[in-house]
């Protein structure tokens, strides 16, 4: 089970449709296409599933930062959107 | 550096110091915080001990001490041995290797750390914040750290490379059966020592390297020897070499180089990669407010602190010279800096360095294209081993000796190539750690005949003011 260490220093259960979600909003926020927002989301999700697959804690702040780097190398645009708008989890 | 986090330090700690890697940058600090009365905790997701004394130098110079057995019984006839037949006998070599390993006793390691109470703690460590680190799901919070991680093996992003599979050092150590023909891509001191070792065993080896000669860090000479000693060897090697395309074809790999600006291919059995070293710094460093550069690792000072000073690094997780030797010392230097007013710093001047091929390869302190680029007046002597009586009785002609030194004489750096380089080198590791002249080492008896004599006459030849 892994967790996420919020903000406000609560833990809350890692939720991979709650980061699917704001990537794909980030991707559909610079007008990717909707297929194409999809596939991104689900390579992101699943790149994320492998980051963090031998940790058990991390932060929100490591899975914003790090789903930003992965989904920049698919569209620079939308990482760059999603590292610097605020996306509640 | 990504983000900063702002959090107060709390007041329960469980641990005055949580080591996190068990490897010669953190072992060594642990035990002397341990000694000093200090409640401290080591992490480790792998084996104790870290890569040294399991998959680098230990190993690695076992499997070497295997093709330099088979290289002697060889040329027994030289010296009046005749031996009937020989043959390698890859899975004994690899139960020898294994043994190697144990013999180092970082099974042992374990007991050690509880003899000495500290507490062992298996799993991933991430940082939660500056004071608080995650493991296996448990919490702990310590008023220092070290970060002593290591690194991982760089994947050069070689299209088809992941797809038609490769092997690391790691699992070069552990093969069974010797391929025909095998790719090395490049040529540092692991991809040099791995193409010693299976080219002494009869291997066709494909040494690929990208800078335009071996040993690109050090003097021109010594790169330059050792692809003359590998090509003389039966050795393919490819500098000024870059690896395009990597494809499988049945149980074959065929691997595509671009060399001054033709494309090449061959066709191998297996590729090893030997490219590099990437820091592993996936540790929630953001978190704890330390600054590191994925590739080039943990920012430190010259007292190992990181960017968050309660926060120190040692190892080749900072980058640099990535040496056990220079691990140990630097977490000599935290284990000291932690807890005390009066600080060390460390000082990089003297560092050995070796490969262990054959002959070896040794240098220390800086090299000549160094020194013309800092502009500094300096003065050079290089002899050849041939010249000496033990290369005589050993049948061994190949080597040199070479010394810079300053105006004044004093010792800069040396380079050696000889039998026993490794060994020899550690006489002018000490005239440039302190600052020697050359003079005091051509005034001190060396013994004949030794390897050692070379590095006397060399020392002879530098002007002493």
């Amino acid at each position: 089970m892994k967790h996420i260490v919020k903000r406000a220093g609560h833990t809350e259960l890692y939720d991979e449709r709650k980061l699917y979600a704001s990537i794909f909003s980030a991707c559909q926020s610079v007008r990717e296409p909707m297929g194409s927002a999809e596939l991104i989301a689900d390579k992101v999700v699943s790149d994320i599933a492998e980051w963090i697959e031998k940790k058990h804690e991390v932060t929100s702040n490591d899975i914003r930062h790090t789903a930003s780097k992965h989904l920049s190398a698919y569209n620079p645009d939308a990482g760059y959107m999603y590292l610097h708008h605020r996306v509640v989890w | 550096m990504a983000y900063r986090t702002n959090h107060k330090k709390p007041q329960d700690m469980d641990f005055d110091l949580i080591v996190i890697g068990t490897g010669s940058g953190g072992g060594v600090a642990a035990h002397m915080a341990s000694s000093k009365g200090k409640k401290v905790a080591v992490v480790e997701q792998e084996k104790i001990g870290g890569e040294c004394p399991n998959y680098g130098c230990v190993p690695t110079k076992a499997i070497l001490q295997a093709a330099e057995t088979y290289k002697v019984i060889k040329h027994a006839k030289n010296f009046g041995i005749n031996v009937d037949k020989v043959s390698v006998d890859m899975p004994a070599i690899k139960k020898w290797k294994d043994q190697a390993v144990k013999n180092t006793g970082t099974e042992e390691g374990l007991s050690a750390y509880n003899a000495d109470g500290i507490k062992v703690i298996n799993g991933h460590a991430h940082f939660i914040n500056p004071w608080t680190i995650s493991v296996a799901g448990k919490r702990y919070k310590a008023h220092h750290f070290l970060i002593a991680t290591g690194t991982h093996d760089l994947v050069p992003p070689i299209p088809g490379l992941k797809e038609t599979g490769y092997i690391g050092y790691r699992q070069a150590l552990d093969l069974t059966a010797l391929p025909k023909k095998l790719c090395i891509i490049g040529g540092g001191a692991i991809g040099s020592e791995f193409t010693h070792y299976f080219s002494t065993f009869g291997v066709e080896v494909h040494l690929m390297e990208f800078a335009e000669r071996l040993m690109i860090r050090e003097d021109v000479e010594m790169g330059e020897l050792l692809e003359a000693i590998f090509e003389h060897n039966g050795v393919n090697v490819h500098t000024g070499s870059k690896v395009i395309k990597v494809e499988k074809k049945g149980s074959q790999k065929v691997v595509s180089f671009e060399h001054l600006g033709k494309i090449q291919t061959i066709t191998v059995d297996e590729i090893l990669l030997a490219a590099g070293k990437v820091p592993n710094t996936d540790l929630g460093l953001e978190n704890a407010n330390v600054d590191y550069d994925a590739r080039r690792g943990i920012t430190v000072n010259s007292m190992m602190q990181t960017s968050n000073p309660h926060i120190y690094a040692a190892g080749d997780v900072v980058g640099g010279y990535m040496f056990t030797h220079v691990a140990s010392y630097q977490s000599r230097i935290v284990g000291h800096n932690m807890f005390s007013t009066l600080k060390h710093v460390a000082d990089y001047r003297a560092v050995p360095r070796c490969v262990f091929v054959d002959p070896e390869f040794a240098s220390v302190g800086v090299n000549e294209q160094e020194l013309r680029e800092k502009g500094l007046k300096y003065q050079s002597a290089i002899i050849s081993t041939a010249i000496i009586g033990r290369a005589n009785t050993s049948q061994e002609d190949t080597g040199f000796v070479k010394i810079l030194a300053d105006r004044k004489g004093r010792v800069l750096g040396a380079s050696i190539v000889a039998p026993r380089a490794g060994e020899m080198i550690q006489e002018l590791t000490l005239a440039v750690q302190w600052r020697m002249k050359a003079s005091k080492i051509d005034y001190t008896m060396h013994a004949y005949p030794t390897w050692g004599q070379a590095v006397r006459i060399c020392a002879s030849k530098i002007v002493c003011r």
